[in-house]
């Protein structure tokens, strides 16, 4: 009858790792991650949750925080707004005992899914506070989508100043978003209907513009947007994240 | 998903739910499958997903190559509105297809105020309400748990029940439907009537014709073929360590209720609590051995990963074997961060050494279910507690270091006098001067009792099944009493609503003439019964009232002894007369002992079972 219980030998696996060459200090790896599809739904606390489970069950030698109630270190960067996708997220973690990048995502990507999955795991040159802007795609379908609407939504987020309130720790403030922006443009796909915008935004901790602010300006200074939900709708994919000169944040 | 509904899942609150898309999910090829079935949970993801129930049945589905099983859990309310005004359908999580596409829906039914929910999801399905309204085209529904015990008040709703078990009853209902659809002697009528009479466990509602006497009481329950069962047994699993078990489940991303590893350590109960519906229709008690649990439990956590295991059961501390489990886990589970914990605690079982092992009662709270106030009431119901036994319960507990005690208890019960309810106030006292008289005590901080005050509800298969409830009046009156009695700031008082008891007992045990009522409520749009900011005790009555059914026959009057009860048509294995010797048991104020004491032929031993406490049948009583 035992038999009948299929154990995948991960326990005996977590044993093997946990013999292999201790690492003092903890080395911290770089996990670069794709957060597509339906993931888009999920917020940044329920994904650190569902890290710490995806984790276990790859049996990586993570390392654990000493104290009265240990756990697993994980630092993410920029988080990204729920009803976000993102191709360029970035999580770090510790592990104490030797084990290659290639494996961390190798056994990672076994436990994970097509909308949810490493790109790349690597030792880490540089602090997440060097992150300075994020760029987007943004793709919008809705009625009365032309060329004509491209440029006048271009025109819109790029015409200093567009004032927005920005809800922060601080209370509501009033802030002008085009100063946020440092490229935008907007065009028509003849092909697919949709409005089509790429857009490079400030995405520091100190000084960070949510995507949806575009989307809720056009909106309520096109009247775009307003119809059958069904029928108008527009995605938001974080593409790659950039530092202060420019250049991709690694 | 089949439509772009982004728009609307950016709109709602915790689009989490409807999202899908989670590890663990069982994604089949639909042209390929020869059953769909869509399992549903009439209340919200977060709930649903975390029963274990339903994690075992929608493994023992999609494990049948042919059949794909499906989730479905009630949409939020701002999503139902979305929905509604956007005309979209209420759909499965895996395929995103509406439950218009299924061939099977499977409701399982847990607590009676979800009964609306269960409307409420048929109705955004855009399926007619009436098993007699839908046809041959339409999927079968199929109601199980619980509450389908006594399934009269939703009878009509519904196609079939599985009574007991399902592990093997559902797989034989998908084998049945897909051999009539390629034979090609598939109808509603010929199916179900074949279910009836060759699936051991299905009642079809609509095969027995019920009749009633004058004083609206049940005359009879009258089936419509000869080739039908009269009373319908309960199915179940006999031996645990061979039955199905889930060794992966679906991950949900957002948090949910029990968000760990569930670990059935046993089903049923040995106790025999008299007001306990659970601990008699889950009867008899099947034991899983140590080994076979700890090899699920490691196998659950590898397929897994979560941090957290439950040992999930009625009773846990009846486990025959609680030591051996618990130290062949902690041979692995604290090298392995991941922690025990238990979700009820008896206080007889209490110790320190279970202490030390379990995370949950690490915390600084501690609960126990004492259930009444003074011992002759603890004898009527057959707690076989003591006060004794709380004292050192507690002592156990404020020795290491502990400071807050939680002590559930139930109001209402049958013989309950006054007395009885002071001494819920006298006892919270005594824990209180326990705690000050422990000299190891944490002397830093102020004891804290917490008192749960519960309504007692007369519940189909328990001994109090012809008791009435008390009446509205009666309870406030005797919460009011209670309340004038904790004078001490450190004792806290809660108490549930009465209202919500008293129309869970009306549909605890309702009959079919409940189902215009229940219709009605459902078109008034009546949802989430189960939660406090949606029920409204006066919309009820009125639906009631304007269906022509009082509450008072259901909820607050003493069935008659030999009257037909609306369940009697399912026999749960627990025979009617053990009922009847217990209540009067309880009237005498005498206790019953245990099972694993001495068996008091309450007669589920006929159902079979392995590793019970059962005496063996003799094969010619079988
Ligand atoms: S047959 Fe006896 S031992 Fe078994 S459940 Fe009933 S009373 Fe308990």
């Amino acid at each position: 009858m035992l038999s009948e219980v299929k154990q995948n030998g991960k326990l005996n696996e977590k044993r093997r790792v946990l013999a292999l060459p201790e690492l003092t200090p903890p080395r911290t790896v770089r996990l670069k991650f794709c957060k597509v599809g339906t993931l888009q739904y999920i917020s940044h606390l329920d994904l650190q949750r569902t890290f710490n489970r995806i984790i276990n069950r790859a049996c990586l030698p993570v390392w654990y925080t000493k104290g009265f109630n240990p756990h697993i270190k994980l630092v993410f960067s920029t988080p990204l707004s729920v009803g976000a996708q993102s191709v360029c997220e970035y999580l770090d973690i510790r592990i104490d005992r030797e084990m290659s990048c290639e494996e961390i995502k190798d056994r990672l990507n076994a436990e994970m899914t097509s909308e949810f999955y490493i790109t790349e795991a690597y030792l880490p040159s540089s602090d997440f506070s060097e992150i300075a802007w994020a760029s987007y795609d943004i793709s919008i379908t809705t009625g009365g989508a032309s060329a004509e609407l491209a440029a006048k939504a271009e025109k819109l987020l790029t015409t200093s100043p567009l004032m927005m309130i920005k809800k922060g720790k601080a209370g509501e403030k009033e802030v002008d978003i085009v100063k946020m922006i440092h490229s935008l443009t907007a065009t028509f796909d003849e092909s697919t209907g949709n409005v089509n915008i790429k857009a490079t935004v400030r995405a520091s901790s100190t000084e960070y513009l949510n995507p949806e602010f575009l989307i809720t300006a056009l909106k309520s200074n096109l009247s775009i947007l307003g119809g059958d939900p069904k029928k108008e709708y527009y995605s938001i994919m974080r593409t790659v994240t950039l530092k202060e000169d420019m250049t991709e944040f690694r | 998903m089949n439509e772009n509904i982004s728009s609307i899942l950016k709109a709602v609150s915790k689009p989490g739910r409807y999202s899908g898309g989670e590890y663990g999910q069982i994604i089949k090829d639909k042209e390929k499958v020869k059953a769909r079935f869509a399992f549903c949970f009439p209340d919200t993801y977060e709930i649903g997903m975390s029963n274990l129930g339903v994690r075992i049945l929608y493994g023992v589905l999609n494990n049948e190559d042919d059949v794909w099983c499906e989730r479905v859990y009630t949409p939020w309310v701002d999503m139902q509105e979305e929905m509604k005004k956007h005309g979209i359908p209420l759909t499965a999580c895996e395929s995103g297809d509406p439950l218009t596409a299924f061939d099977m829906i499977g409701f399982t039914l847990q607590y009676e105020m979800s009964y609306t929910n269960v409307l409420n999801m048929l109705d955004l399905a855009g399926l007619p309400l009436r098993s007699c309204d839908r046809d041959d085209s339409m999927p079968i529904i199929i109601g199980g748990g619980p509450c389908a015990y006594n399934p009269e008040p939703v009878a009509d709703f519904f196609d079939l029940f599985n009574i007991g078990e399902g592990e093997e009853m559902l797989p034989e209902l998908c084998r049945l439907y897909i051999k009539m659809k390629e034979e090609g002697s598939y109808t509603k009528e010929a199916y179900l009537h074949e279910a009836a009479r060759s699936i051991e466990g299905i009642y079809v509602p609509s095969f027995y014709e019920v009749s009633y006497n004058e004083d609206g009481t049940i005359k009879a329950y009258t089936p419509k073929y000869d080739d039908i069962p009269t009373s319908i047994k309960k199915r179940i699993m006999t031996d645990m360590d061979k039955s199905y078990f889930p060794d992966k489940v679906v991950m949900p991303y957002i948090e949910t209720v029990h968000d760990r590893i569930m670990l059935e350590v046993f089903r049923g109960c040995i106790r025999g609590c008299r007001f306990c519906q659970a601990g008699i229709i889950y009867r008899p008690v099947r034991e899983k051995s140590p080994e076979v649990l700890n090899s699920q439990a490691r196998c659950l956590f590898e397929s897994t990963g979560y941090d957290e295991i439950s040992l999930t059961s009625l009773s846990i501390s009846d486990y025959t074997q609680l030591e051996e489990l618990t130290d062949m886990l902690l041979e692995w589970t604290d090298e392995n961060m991941v922690s025990l914990s238990l979700p009820s605690l008896r206080v007889d079982s209490f110790t320190k050494e279970l202490m030390d092992k379990i995370a949950s009662v690490r915390s600084s709270s501690l609960t126990f279910a004492p259930e009444a106030g003074s011992q002759r009431l603890r004898d009527v119901i057959n707690k076989n507690v003591t006060e004794e036994d709380l004292l050192r319960a507690v002592n156990v507990a404020f020795e290491a270091g502990k400071n807050m005690v939680k002590l559930y208890f139930m109001q209402g019960l049958p013989t309950e006098t006054y007395e009885d309810i002071e001494g819920i106030a006298i006892l919270a006292s005594h824990v209180i001067d326990a705690y000050y008289k422990c000299p190891t005590r944490n002397k830093a901080k102020k004891p804290q009792v917490t008192i749960s005050v519960a309504c007692f509800i007369p519940k189909p298969f328990t001994p109090f099944q012809w008791e009435a409830q008390d009446t509205l009046e009666m309870l406030a009156e005797k919460q009011e009493f209670l309340g004038s009695k904790i004078t001490d700031r450190k004792i806290k008082f809660n108490h549930h609503d009465a209202k919500v008891s008293r129309i869970e007992a009306v549909l605890a045990r309702g009959d079919r003439r409940l189902s215009d009522a229940l219709e009605l409520a459902c078109r008034e749009g009546f949802k989430f019964d189960a939660w406090d900011e949606y029920f409204d005790y006066d919309k009820w009555i009125s639906v009631l009232e304007r269906t022509g059914a009082d509450p008072a026959f259901y909820a607050n009057r003493a069935f008659g002894l030999d009257e037909v009860l609306p369940w009697d048509i399912i026999d749960c294995g627990v025979t009617k007369e053990f009922l009847r010797r217990e209540r009067d048991k309880a009237y005498a104020e005498n206790t019953t002992p245990n099972c694993r004491e001495k068996c008091s032929g309450c007669g589920a031993n006929r159902l079979g079972g392995e590793r019970t406490c059962c005496p063996k049948l003799s094969k010619t009583e079988n």
